[in-house]
């Protein structure tokens, strides 16, 4: 499935949905004392070392990037509670287990810049990865079971990634069986412009809108 | 049954996960446990009041120790060892003494006879070999197991000794003769070769029962003399057992079994009264000999105490504990001493040096036994070497008597005396030492100092927290072990204990930035031994085991030597000045420590602080320092952290208490505070101190002070009053040093103004939760506290609104005072500086008047109380020009007084207290007020207008002298709207009671 749909077709590329998770607040440790940030987003700081601050991700990537700061990994984030999630994951095939809206976006802006923050980082990714290999296998044979009667589909705990990637498609998707399943609309292709706009609005938008 | 865990701390490295027999042991007055471990070559003997105090860590094996056996009377400590050695030290000073024995295989178990005479080392040899402990002599090779002996056990009355080893086999053996009396085969598990468990065996507190595991999950309990089954306990265990130990008295049974739980036998009901499930398998418990708790260790090396065992309804475990267990620790050298006798054969005496305290006589039956007893114990000869019983015989009561009283002291005396222990000294922000373990020698705010031993020499590093600031200092080796240090921005300071002759106690310091080279230096001390260290801005000062306090500067010059009256506990610095606690007398049997501080000003040579430190019941002092702002400062083991202040004559404050806050299992380890926040490492339960690596994180927690549960439900605000009025009279008392020393204030003023302002938000709502609450008189006595003038009216809004008009009226009446005692004062001040008897007049006539008004309840006079107030009011709304209030003309002052002067005829009630109260008040302290009033009465004056606008000639006075106050103005702007509201309001309510 997420070969299949074409990034050109996604609404943001992967770069800007990271851009987007960068807004997620993380803690960090400084090692300087600094004044408090006052940024239109908000106050940031103050900086005191060895104290836990908790700022944006961009702003702890920087830190991060100077030498003035670790990251404190999320809870989420480690082994015992990433294993649990997998293991839930693969026992309930029909259910998303709930992690971070940016859940992959977030880990792959610590791997690249905070790895040694990250206790048993190896291991930290492996599962991971293995996780949203498992959730896009589910989203994958969900979408499978998409029929002619559905005008709906409904995804609880989606991540920001997997909506990203898979809305084109299941937009699109819905918007044909919609199409071919109504014979008005076959027959008066004229129509089909003035009609489409309100029917796909209320089909899959409530339950794959974006946060 | 039980849920909880038992939490079990490591006590050796474990190798890699092998599991490896351990031992561990109380000794008799249950002040300090000793582990040892089969993979580890070290004993450490810990502080069992001291868990997370380093242990005493004793290394001569030189492979791991697989048995430890202590003498009865504690002074002798015996450790056997994979490396096929005996040896004994001295207990618990953990002195080497002797190798007593070698083997030619590996020793796996050690016993002292009940007397401590004999000891009986067993192991993959052969025999089990009988040693005499004072000359090292064999005295007897007992033969005759087939497999590696893993357990041998005294009779408590001495006449047997009995012994199991790997293939289940239990002999008993005849002391005196050597023979086998009872050879019972196949009666224990066959455990074959796997050493990380042992057969044992064990002999009941009163030597009637031989107790053995048995082969069906079970503990069978065999006959002393004829070595028949008695019964067995079967239970739950369902997996073979692998230790036992009996409780004091023999009421009760620990025994651990390979199912890795631990069941606790009501030996009569022949029941099991309690478990606990462990994740390792238990290889050793020890019963507590004082108390009613049960110390475990498992194969992992991880041991624990698990207390309060018995439940409370039942006996305790050190209950009746049978007499002749007693009698028999050491019996003989208590009878020597009792008979004066300065015999030669005494070479054993300082094995039983301190053994007063535990020794009672010896039995008849035993004295019979040992007299024909053979050659093989030394208990023997001593006998032989008592005089002819005739001194015994002569005056039997006497010694009999004697002994009575001593036994029926014993307990007590004995309790009381090893209970109370006086705290040793320590280094604020140290962890204890752990063997190749990297741990901190200080810790503080503004960085660390850690070291780790590896082979015999340690390596130091100094870390700062502010990586940019702080200078880079390289690691360094250090040759001398040092385990005190201390830190600050200018340099650190190490000293080492004192090591045996060779190692004297050395003290450096290395400055961080020196324009000289090789401006670090060090100084020894003979025989003196260095105890606690501190540094300050020029300072650097250690306080020595000669109760000697030596100051020198920062190049090494002995600056001073100064002599304290106790022995150290702790010191810290901060800038000028040097804090000392020291140890006042002896702790009290309760287990209070009685500690004394002392704060020194170095530069100053000024003691200005001293007094007693208070300690929360039962704890000892974890840390002591000063705060950010200069603050002393000290944390108990019970969680109490106390902060110094001014008040009432130099007190102590509890600012927090771990109880409180604390949630389970965190202990929080202090590593500094500052006005409202304190600096500390949260770790997880059981570890009491944190951790080198991953580097410990700072937690600030909010500072509470630990206040009853009030009916208000307010708890959060309350504490917050409390804290608030405390910093403020902080800000106030260095604000009048600040004048005292003649320099500028104003940013202080400014603080206090804002702490002034937060204060009276927080009191505000206090007001708000009493009045929901129903607590009207506290709401006035809030009211009463409030310093700003607005506040007041805010409250007597807040309290209008919640209907409350009664309240409302005693608010008004209070401010109706304030107002006047403002007035009044500001009128009387510049005459009071002329002619101090001219401020008194006028001042009680007009509190009369007041006072009247305030204590008044009936209508009229509360509407003859309004009157006035709202003419005042009036006037204050009508004039729009407000902002410009300057032109103070002399007959403007008038209006309220000849108001005031009115209503007074009416009114009789004299009450010249507040008057005289006013008088006694110092001149510093009347400036001070002054000022802080001027600030007040500049915010309140404007709108006011001219009706008590007698204070503008004082204000106009005031702004020659002082440049501006910045928060005058500004506070003024922000109240004039909600001041005017609150106006109109009264104006509106007062119309419509009229």
């Amino acid at each position: 499935m997420a070969g299949q749909s074409d990034p050109k077709l996604s609404i943001f590329s992967a770069a800007e949905m990271e851009f987007l998770a960068e807004d997620e607040m993380v803690e960090i440790v400084p090692n300087m004392r600094m004044e408090p940030l006052n940024l239109i987003s908000g106050d940031y700081g103050p900086f005191r070392p060895q104290i836990p601050a908790s700022v944006p991700y961009w702003l702890a990537v920087a830190l991060k990037k100077r030498g003035k700061c670790t990251i404190r990994p999320p809870e989420w984030m480690s082994v015992e509670t990433l294993t649990r999630i997998l293991e839930a994951e693969r026992d309930s095939p029909r259910e998303f287990q709930p992690l971070p809206f940016h859940y992959v976006e977030i880990s792959k802006l610590l791997f690249d810049h905070a790895r040694d923050d990250i206790p048993d980082i190896y291991m930290v990714r492996s599962l991971i990865e293995d996780i949203r290999d498992v959730r896009f296998h589910k989203v994958e044979t969900g979408l499978e079971t998409i029929s002619a009667r559905t005008h709906a589909v409904k995804l609880k705990n989606l991540s920001a990634m997997e909506v990203n990637i898979v809305r084109p498609f299941v937009v699109r998707t819905l918007q044909a069986f919609y199409k071919h399943d109504s014979p008005e609309m076959i027959q008066q292709p004229s129509v089909t412009s003035n009609r489409r706009l309100p029917a796909t609005d209320r089909g899959p938008r409530r339950d794959l809108r974006q946060r | 049954m039980k849920v909880k865990s038992l939490k079990l701390r490591e006590a050796h490295k474990s190798s890699n996960g092998v599991p490896s027999f351990c031992s561990i042991l109380w000794d008799s007055g249950a002040d300090h446990i000793v582990t040892s471990s089969s993979s580890d070559m070290s004993i450490s003997i810990h502080d069992s009041l001291l868990l997370s105090a380093p242990p005493k860590i004793l290394r001569h094996h030189r492979d791991g120790v697989a048995a430890l056996a202590l003498s009865p009377n504690c002074t002798c400590l015996a450790s056997g060892s994979i490396d096929r050695s005996v040896k004994l030290y001295k207990f618990p000073s953990g002195e080497f003494e002797t190798n007593i024995t070698r083997f030619t295989l590996p020793i796996r178990t050690l016993a002292f006879s009940k007397t401590g005479s004999m000891l009986a080392a067993a192991g993959d040899d052969e025999g089990i070999k009988l040693i005499n402990t004072i000359d090292g002599t064999i005295a007897r090779v007992l033969k005759g197991h087939k497999g590696h002996v893993t357990s041998v056990a005294f009779d408590p009355n001495n006449e047997y000794l009995a012994s199991v080893d790997s293939k289940g086999t239990v002999i008993y053996w005849e002391l005196h003769s050597g023979d086998v009396l009872h050879n019972l085969k196949g009666v224990a598990p066959d455990i074959g070769s796997d050493m990380s468990l042992m057969n044992v065996l064990s002999w009941s507190p009163d030597g009637e029962i031989l107790s053995v595991p048995g082969i069906k999950n079970d503990v069978v309990m065999y006959d002393r003399d004829t070595a028949e089954k008695l019964f067995s306990l079967r239970g739950d265990h369902v997996q073979s057992v692998c230790y036992l130990s009996w409780s004091p008295n023999g009421k009760y049974l620990a025994t651990s079994g390979l199912d890795k739980q631990v069941l606790i036998w009501d030996i009569e009901r022949k029941q099991d009264i309690d478990r606990q499930k462990f994740d390792e398998k238990i290889c050793c418990m020890a019963w507590k000999p004082t108390g009613n708790a049960l110390a475990v260790i498992d194969v992992m090396c991880k041991y624990g105490i698990w207390e309060s065992i018995i439940p409370l309804s039942m006996k305790s475990p050190t209950e009746d504990v049978p007499s002749l267990q007693l009698k028999n620790s050491n019996g003989l050298l208590l009878f020597d001493e009792d008979e004066q006798e300065p015999s030669a054969s005494f070479s054993l005496s300082d094995l039983a040096e301190d053994s007063h305290g535990e020794s009672e006589p010896p039995s008849k039956k035993r004295l019979r036994k040992h007299s024909f007893s053979g050659d093989n114990s030394d208990d023997d000869i001593n006998e032989c070497s008592i005089p002819p019983g005739a001194k015994l015989c002569k005056n039997p009561s006497r010694v009999h008597k004697e002994r009575l009283d001593l036994r029926l002291e014993e307990p007590k005396s004995g309790m009381v005396y090893t209970r109370s222990k006086m705290q040793e000294a320590f280094q604020p922000g140290a962890t204890p030492m752990q063997p190749r373990t990297r741990c901190f020698l200080c810790y503080n705010l503004l960085g660390s100092i850690t070291t780790i031993e590896h082979d015999g020499n340690s390596h130091i590093e100094i870390d700062f927290h502010d990586t940019s600031q702080g200078p880079r200092v390289q690691p360094m080796s250090d040759y001398f072990g040092f385990t005190m240090a201390s830190l600050n921005e200018h340099g650190s300071v190490f000293a080492n204990p004192r090591k045996g002759e060779k190692h004297l106690s050395t003290l450096m310091y290395r400055p961080f930035r020196s324009w000289a080279n090789n401006s670090e230096w060090s100084m020894r001390f003979e025989e003196e031994e260095v105890k606690a260290v501190a540094l300050g801005t020029d300072w650097v000062a250690a306080v020595t085991s000669f109760n000697f306090l030596r100051i020198f500067t920062h190049g090494g010059l002995q600056r001073y030597v100064l002599f304290l009256d106790g022995p150290v506990v702790t010191a810290a610095g901060f800038r000028d000045e040097l804090a000392i606690v020291t140890h006042a007398s002896p702790s009290l049997p309760s287990n209070d420590q009685m500690l004394e501080f002392r704060v020194i000003n170095i530069s100053n040579r000024t003691q200005p602080l001293r007094g007693r430190l208070p300690l929360s019941p039962g704890s000892y002092l974890t840390w002591f320092g000063f705060s950010e702002e200069g603050q002393l400062c000290s944390y108990d083991s019970k969680g109490v952290l106390s902060v110094y202040t001014d008040q009432f004559g130099g007190s102590w404050l509890p600012l927090f208490s771990a109880s409180k806050v604390k949630k389970l299992e965190e202990n929080y380890w202090v590593v500094g505070l500052n006005d409202d926040k304190l600096f500390c490492i949260i770790c997880k339960s059981p570890d009491l101190y944190p951790k080198v690596t991953p580097k410990p994180v700072l937690t600030l927690l909010d500072l509470s002070i630990p206040l009853a549960c009030s009916d208000l439900g307010a708890d959060a605000l309350e504490n917050e009053f409390i804290l608030r009025s405390v910093h403020l009279s902080k800000i106030q008392k260095r604000i009048d040093e600040m004048i005292a020393a003649d320099l500028d204030t104003s940013a202080l003023d400014d603080e206090a103004f804002n702490t002034d302002a937060a204060l009276d938000r927080c009191i505000l709502r206090l007001v708000a939760s009493c009045c929901n609450a129903d607590k009207l008189v506290r709401a006035t006595e809030l009211v009463k506290l409030l310093s700003l003038e607005k506040s007041v009216r805010g409250a007597i809004k807040l309290v209008t609104a919640l209907k409350l008009p009664n309240l409302a009226e005693r608010l008004n009446g209070i401010l109706e005072e304030r107002l006047l005692n403002e007035t009044t004062k500001h009128s009387a001040i510049p005459i009071s500086n002329s002619n101090s008897d001219a401020f008194i007049q006028p001042d009680p006539a007009i509190k009369t008047s007041v006072s009247a008004e305030a204590a008044t309840n009936g209508t009229t006079t509360s509407t003859n109380s309004w009157t006035p107030m709202m003419a005042t009011l009036t006037e204050a709304v009508t004039p729009t020009e407000v902002k410009n209030p300057l032109p103070s003309s002399a007959h403007l002052t008038s209006p309220l007084f000849r108001k005031k002067d009115k209503l007074k005829e009416g009114s009789v009630v004299g009450k010249e207290k507040m008057g005289q109260s006013r008088t006694g008040i110092s001149e510093d302290a009347q400036q001070a007020d002054d000022r802080k009033e001027d600030a007040v009465v500049q915010s309140m004056a404007k709108p006011q207008g001219p009706c008590s606008s007698n204070p503008f000639d004082n204000l106009s006075r005031d702004r020659d002298t002082r440049p501006t106050n910045p928060f005058a103005k500004s506070s003024s702007n922000q109240e004039k709207s909600s001041l005017l509201d609150s106006i109109k309001k009264m104006k509106t309510d007062a119309a419509g009671r009229n």
